[in-house]
């Protein structure tokens, strides 16, 4: 069977590799990218499964690559978001453009796990 | 070295001022070749430092990645986990490396929660972090102290709870901030006891911090705010106010209607404010019909005015 | 007879000359200590703070961003998105179309999806009157945005309308084409916020320049160095003027202009003392010296503040002409507001501000391009009469431009350790470079364009009252 593919978007490295590791132990294969902007790219050239993304990032946020997948892409893929306490708004606008989950830091791997085996199943 | 003697005699015979002139031209020449030199090794300095900073990172980051999926999934520790910690704590005695690993950790402590963060926890203490921390408690630089105060608030360090509390009326405002901050952090609502006798004013940056760190506490009892609603400190009043409001306290009416003849205007206009929000636009025809003085008055329609507007 | 008293006046000339020299290297040598003083404060104070907590907080007060567009059509949509993807919680942005005779407004409409909406003005300054009113969006994606279509009437005219309309506590000014970063507002509110014993009333922004930097989406993506000496030069320039003239002036609570292009002011003051003054070209230098005035009378303890940090990205002109008719309308802005403002000049009821701050801007900004170049001509006419003192002269040359390479060092070093924009392999070197050339290629034009701006000032009346037509380039203003 082919292993599903996560394309996980996060600018603190130490968060994406304890994220990819876990993943990895799922038996996911998950793609980093380190801000909007490579997430966007590793979208288009991989196709992956699934997307998570945290709102606030570097030059485009996780809002605008749900957008860009959305809108742009035209892909309906399960897309997660990760937002900070204060950011009930942008959750809310990551919700009308289309997100399909969202989690609010800090939070727990395992719950993230038992959040995304949802989509799979 | 004709040339030489030729010069120094030149420069024998030429008048004062230009003597003068001339060894400024020199001293600032040498003083421009000092500093580009020194601007080149510190860009040179500041490009190693930033190669190390990213390797010490990329080492790190996967030791403790390592270390928090290495767990038993009981209390104790996995050798594999022991291992880790031996070597962390072998490196960090390097101040950069030592920088790096808090780095780290304290970026993840922010983002997970859980079993993970209680593991993040154990792995500070494990490694010495804590007596680091301790030790630059009692550094003579006021923001070494303040540094060291923000990390055993975010490790959530209760072992050096006296230390810091000896903090709290610290002359220099960071200090005392980052002490407060951290007795709020662990204590929650009873950490807030430092506002009983505060003299010094807490600025409005300060109580947003505070604010935030009791927002983000969950299923908490709040305790009486009313004494500090009558403090002699107006900036302890105004956090007090921003209490009543956030937390609803209906209770502190009495003290809120005396509020409104309190001396500043900006508690007054507040305490107005307050009480329309929690009591409703009626309450506040009857207050101001309360108030005695005509002043006060024109104050509470004034600032009644801008409410409507807002 | 004749001949000693015409030689009593050129010694006294001399004297003068020499002092004034001497006292500007002083002030530069004075500045640059309390700048680094200043920075090293600054730089470990904010080494533990953590902005997040602004961001989710309930109680973060409410800034509008008022940003005057003339005939900005080609850029105006993206500048607006830029303006939109602030993180702050509590913020909302005016654009004041100030009669501009090209499609940006129709442009806006496209672009967000604007409506118009009714609206009464509660017109606490007088302005000019709306032209198609006020707009707002349908989508909700960008409810924080007002679109104003008013009459022309200047930037300053424009900027007061943002004033009237704005019902937040603070005002953010900038410039609609320059480029905050994200960051911006949450840096630039904290002094306001941090005041506990004093009110602060302004705060301003560092600007830097953006020519040949990579900006993607609103967003700046890379710094570089640009390859035009003219801007080179600027660059350096900028940094001067910032990190050490800025930096210094503001831990003597002395700044007395915050530049135009990006300013964060409390809105109540601006209000009180009537917002921009629309008779003068040098607007945002005379609100802040209106301002602090006001405080002064009402014998209340404030500040303006500083936030050395780089948020606000400009174009600065590449080109000898844009740059002299900016530097052109600097003077004359300064020009006026210092002889408005002169009955503070010397005052000792103005405390610090009349009897330093005042003064030191009216001799080293005002007068010092006119001292400069009268001892110019003076040179000259004693090099014609052959009554030069070679040696005097050469070596008060070489002591003026060395004086001005170290300065310029200095700054760089300040640049390097604190924000160290240039990374890049290479760009040290030019920048060192920079230095010396520095004072031969801008210095010159600076001057010149400085007596362009007096001759313009007290001769030609018609480019006196040049406020009301908007330069397309409106840069950001230097010390």
């Amino acid at each position: 069977m082919q292993r599903s593919k996560i394309v996980l978007a996060e600018d603190n490295s130490t968060l994406s590799l304890l994220l990819k590791y876990r993943l990895e132990k799922e038996g996911y294969e998950v793609l980093v990218a380190v801000d909007g902007k490579e997430a966007v790219e590793l979208v288009e050239s991989h196709k992956p499964d699934m997307v998570l993304a945290d709102i606030m990032m570097p030059f485009y946020s996780g809002l605008e690559v749900v957008s860009y997948i959305r809108n742009k892409l035209k892909k309906d893929i399960p897309i997660i978001i990760f937002s900070s306490a204060g950011q009930e708004e942008m959750v809310l606008k990551a919700f009308n453009l289309g997100a399909n989950d969202f989690m609010t830091k800090p939070f727990s791997p395992n719950e993230l796990v038992i959040r995304l085996k949802r989509f799979f199943s | 070295m004709n040339l030489y003697e030729y010069l120094i005699d030149a420069f024998n015979q030429a008048p004062v001022l230009i003597q003068i002139g001339f060894l400024i031209v020199l001293a600032l020449i040498i003083c421009i070749i000092t500093l580009i030199i020194s601007l080149r090794a510190i860009r040179s300095y500041l490009n190693i430092k930033g190669k190390e900073i990213i390797k010490n990172k990329k080492e790190f980051e996967a030791l403790v990645v390592e270390y928090l999926y290495s767990g038993t999934g009981f209390d104790e520790l996995s050798e594999k986990q022991l291992a880790i910690i031996t070597r962390i704590k072998d490196a960090i005695i390097s101040t950069s490396k030592r920088k790096s690993v808090i780095t780290i950790l304290s970026n993840l402590m922010n983002e997970v929660s859980g079993e993970m963060s209680d593991s993040i926890k154990t792995l500070y203490h494990k490694i010495g972090l804590i007596t680091y921390a301790t030790q630059r408690l009692e550094s003579k630089k006021w923001h070494i102290v303040a540094k060291a105060i923000v990390e055993l608030r975010r490790f959530k360090v209760y072992e050096t709870q006296d230390k810091v509390a000896t903090f709290l009326n610290h002359p220099r405002k960071e200090i005392r901030k980052e002490a407060q901050l951290y007795s709020v952090h662990l204590f929650k609502f009873n950490g807030l006891s430092f506002l009983d006798d505060l003299e010094t004013p807490l600025s409005e940056w300060h109580q947003l911090l505070l604010l935030e760190a009791l927002l983000n506490l969950e299923n908490q009892k709040i305790c009486d705010i009313t004494p500090w609603l009558k403090s002699s400190n107006t900036s302890v009043v105004l956090f007090a106010l921003k209490l009543v409001k956030i937390y609803t306290q209906f209770e502190t009416k009495e003290t809120l209607i005396e509020l409104l003849s309190h001396p500043e205007k900006e508690v007054r206009v507040y305490t107005l404010k307050v009480l329309k929000e929690l009591f409703g636009y009626e309450a506040e025809e009857s207050l101001i019909e309360n108030t005695s003085t005509s002043d006060l008055r024109i104050d509470a329609e004034m600032s009644l005015l801008n409410l409507v507007k807002n | 007879m004749d001949n000693d008293i015409i030689k009593i006046i050129i010694d006294i000339f001399h004297y003068l000359f020499f002092t004034g020299s001497f006292l500007a290297v002083l002030s530069y040598v004075v500045l640059s200590i309390i700048s680094a003083v200043e920075t090293i404060e600054y730089v470990k104070k904010n080494s533990f703070v953590n902005y997040n907590h602004i961001l989710s907080s309930p109680i973060s007060p409410s800034i509008t961003i008022i940003a005057p567009a003339y005939n900005e059509s080609l850029n105006v949509v993206e500048n607006v998105r830029s303006l939109l993807s602030n993180h702050y919680p509590n913020y909302n942005v005016i654009i004041v179309n100030d009669g501009s005779s090209d499609d940006s407004l129709e442009k806006l409409i496209e672009a967000y999806d604007l409506e118009h909406v009714e609206y009464v003005v509660n017109e606490k300054i007088k302005t000019q009157p709306f032209r198609e009113g006020v707009f707002k969006s349908k989508n909700p994606a960008f409810e924080k945005l007002i679109v104003v279509d008013k009459e022309n009437g200047g930037k300053a005219d424009a900027l007061n309308m943002g004033l009237n309309i704005s019902e937040s506590k603070y005002v953010a000014c900038i410039d609609v084409d320059c480029l905050l970063l994200e960051d911006a507002l949450q840096k630039m509110i904290k002094p306001f916020m941090e005041a506990t014993d004093h009110k602060v009333i302004a705060a301003g922004g560092v600007i830097r320049i953006a020519n040949s930097c990579v900006i993607k989406g609103g967003k700046l993506i890379e710094v570089n160095l640009p390859k035009n000496l003219i801007v080179q030069a600027q660059i350096l320039e900028y940094l001067r003027a910032f990190l050490l003239g800025r930096m210094a002036w503001s831990r003597l609570n002395g700044l007395l202009v915050i530049s135009g292009a990006f300013g964060i002011f409390e809105k109540e003051t601006a209000i009180k003392v009537g917002g921009y003054d629309t008779a003068t070209v040098g607007e945002d230098m005379e609100i802040i010296v209106r301002m602090r005035r006001y405080m002064e009378e009402q014998n209340k303890k404030y500040k303006v503040a500083y936030i050395p940090d780089p948020l606000c990205w400009t174009e600065a002109p590449d080109n000898y002409k844009t740059l002299i008719s900016q530097r052109n309308r600097w003077t004359r802005g300064t020009i006026e507001t210092l002889r408005k403002h002169r009955k503070i000049a010397f005052n000792k009821n103005y405390g610090k501000f009349g009897l330093l701050s005042y003064p030191y801007w009216l001799f080293f900004e005002r007068l010092a391009p006119v001292v400069e170049v009268t001892g110019i001509i003076y040179f000259g006419i004693l090099i014609a009469f052959n009554l030069v003192h070679w040696q005097y002269a050469v070596l008060f040359i070489a002591l003026a431009y060395l004086f001005s390479v170290l300065f310029s060092i200095v700054a760089l070093y300040s640049e390097e350790l604190t924000y160290n924009q240039y990374k890049k392999k290479g760009a040290g070197y030019k920048l060192i470079l920079l230095c010396f050339i520095e004072p031969i290629i801008l210095h010159p034009i600076v001057l010149y364009a400085a007596i362009r701006g007096n001759i313009d000032y007290y001769f030609n009346k018609k480019k006196k009252w040049g406020a009301m037509e908007r330069k397309g380039m409106t840069a950001a203003e230097t010390s």
